[in-house]
């Protein structure tokens, strides 16, 4: 059985991203085993009860060196919960359990990966594309957003996908920046001009990531869906973040998942 | 001084410690034990069983709540039979003290878990979850009605002799009138409270938070309802063991639970904050212990001072 810990840890670095999200680095002492890409970690101040519960939040990067780890995460702001962080002073103790739940099948590497990014969805790509930066894996991500001003940072995203010998593809609603449209569209398109992908890994909200799977469908790709729900404890004993799979039944998102292929998800009930 | 004596006794049960775990809150005893081994509790109380596994309430299920939380799980467990098979070995094998919390919508479902429960060495009582319809009298929830309750304790008794617990609801009309309905049926000791029902709205979908609309609220916001109620019972079935749970936090909100008459205590909603709250709880427990020069934690049931005027 794999050991989680709660661990002590301090914020140490906060950045704005966009009008809506924000990053934020913690220091702890080290996180162990090491984090996949897709993994998440439930994050609550160290003192008081407001929010009642942590909050889960993938895992965007992980800095590890002698005995130190620093760990970032991107946050959306849509309620006090999530806006928490970004009040909270630099210096203020947290406790972070993790890393939480099923990453991406990195190991091993797939020849070519399209990462496929809806708003907040964005962190667990971007880690997947740096980690995988020393694979023989190639990474396009393509990166969606409501608008320009929304896209979390795209040169950022860029250089880590170029890392990999791949690409960049930016795509918004309103087309004002990138392509116009639906991020599973423009994937759908490149594979229409022959583009191929040993694996589409996506992370975004539930009806483009029922979207990626179809598109998965359709060109013979096998689809990884990074989940998001409500949890109260993260550890899988709440029973609080279900999602119906195919064929009946359903699965915990943070110890199934949050990470499962595209296809077992019951993507009629859970939209 | 000494190392505080921090054993624990419920009726015949003896308990290492005072400080079980709720349950619905630690799965069957063995899924949080990387941050909190189950032999180191005074006990686990494990998730709700039914005679077959059941796929619980549709989503959403939980809501947070000030200084709470609320849940309409549905009573989601894996079956009694897969329980007996794919957990208690293990659990046996710690030397967990393994409480079942059984549940059922007849008497019959009840008396159908803890029948096959009885083939198995290894557990050391059982607990028995009143909040639930009783689908023959029309849905009306066994623990709401003390002849319903006694009767349903009284069958549950004839088919053991290991310790029974019955949880009983605050939600319940009288609640001195349900635990002496318990005591009546043969129950050894009470556990209280279950989760407080309750609704959260969400101002802007303007719907109920819960797909159920209602569901149990539990966490700090209920102790001292949790606590008041504990202590009525025990003044008025000062003979009974009462086993108190509501929003436990800390070691000193498990001596309030103590001095208002218990003899042990549940702890659920911390751990889904903090999965190793209960080992947190138990050695801020110890340290209350040694700056006060409690000698035996026994001790505290019940010695509140009484009130001046």
């Amino acid at each position: 059985m794999v050991t989680r810990s709660d661990h002590s840890a301090t914020l140490a670095v906060r950045r704005r991203l966009t009008p809506t999200c924000y990053s934020v680095h913690f220091s702890l002492r080290v996180i162990a085993p090491p984090p996949t890409p897709g993994q998440f970690v439930m994050l609550r101040p160290e003192h008081g009860d407001r929010p009642f519960w942590g909050r889960a939040y993938s895992i965007a990067g992980v800095d590890a060196d002698a005995g130190e780890s620093t760990i970032e995460l991107m946050i959306k702001t849509v309620g006090p919960g999530t806006a928490l962080w970004q009040q909270l002073p630099l210096g203020t103790r947290a406790r972070i359990i993790g890393p939480l739940g099923v990453g991406f099948p990195c190991e091993p590497a797939p020849a070519s990966v399209a990462l496929v990014s809806g708003g907040i969805g964005l962190p667990p790509l971007l880690f997947a594309a740096n980690q995988l930066a020393g694979t023989t894996a190639r990474c396009d991500l393509y990166l969606g957003a409501a608008s320009a001003a929304e896209l979390i940072e795209p040169e950022r995203c860029r250089a880590a996908t170029a890392a990999t010998g791949g690409e960049l593809v930016l795509v918004t609603d309103d087309g004002s920046a990138g392509e116009a449209g639906l991020v599973t569209q423009a994937l759908d398109r490149n594979l229409a001009d022959g583009g191929r992908y040993a694996a589409i890994w996506a992370c975004g909200p539930m009806p483009m990531l029922r979207a990626a799977t179809r598109v998965g469908e359709r060109w013979g790709i096998p689809v990884s869906v990074a989940l998001e729900e409500r949890m109260a404890c993260g550890v899988g004993v709440c029973l609080g973040c279900i999602v119906p799979t195919a064929g009946g039944g359903h699965l915990r998102v943070c110890s199934e998942g949050p990470v499962v292929d595209g296809l077992l998800i019951d993507w009629g009930a859970a939209c | 001084m000494l190392t505080p004596d921090l054993s624990a006794r419920v009726g015949s049960l003896e308990l290492i410690n005072p400080i079980l775990a709720a349950s619905g809150t630690f799965g069957y005893g063995l899924d949080l034990a990387d941050f909190c081994p189950p032999e180191n509790l005074g006990g686990v109380v494990t998730k709700g069983l039914s005679p077959r596994p059941r796929a619980g309430a549709p989503m959403p299920r939980i809501a947070e709540t000030p200084s709470g939380m609320l849940n309409a799980i549905g009573l989601e467990n894996i079956g009694v039979d897969v329980f007996c098979r794919d957990q208690l070995p293990a659990l046996r094998e710690r030397r967990a003290v393994v409480i079942v919390n059984v549940f059922g919508e007849s008497a019959a479902d009840y008396l159908t878990v803890i029948e096959r429960c009885e083939a198995e060495i290894g557990i050391a009582g059982y607990e028995l979850n009143v909040s639930c319809p009783n689908v023959s009298s029309g849905g009306i929830e066994f623990g709401h009605d003390p002849r319903t309750l006694e009767s349903l304790t009284s069958r549950c008794r004839a088919a053991t002799a290991r310790p029974l617990w019955v949880k009983l609801s605050p939600n319940a009309p009288d609640l001195v009138a349900t635990a002496r309905a318990a005591t009546a049926g043969g129950a050894d000791a009470v556990s209280l409270v279950n989760t407080i029902r309750a609704m959260a709205v969400d101002p802007f979908r303007r719907r109920p938070e819960l797909a159920r609309t209602f569901g149990g609220l539990s966490g700090p916001a209920i102790l001292p309802i949790a606590l008041r109620m504990v202590h009525e019972v025990h003044l008025a079935l000062p003979e009974l063991p009462v086993v108190g749970l509501g929003g436990i936090e800390s070691g000193l909100d498990v001596v309030r639970f103590l001095l208002a008459g218990a003899s042990a205590v549940q702890v659920g909603t911390a751990t889904f904050r903090r999965p190793g709250a209960m080992l947190e709880i138990l050695a801020e427990l110890e340290t209350y212990c040694r700056d006060q020069g409690v000698a035996r934690v026994a001790s505290l049931t019940g010695a509140m001072e009484a009130q001046d005027g």
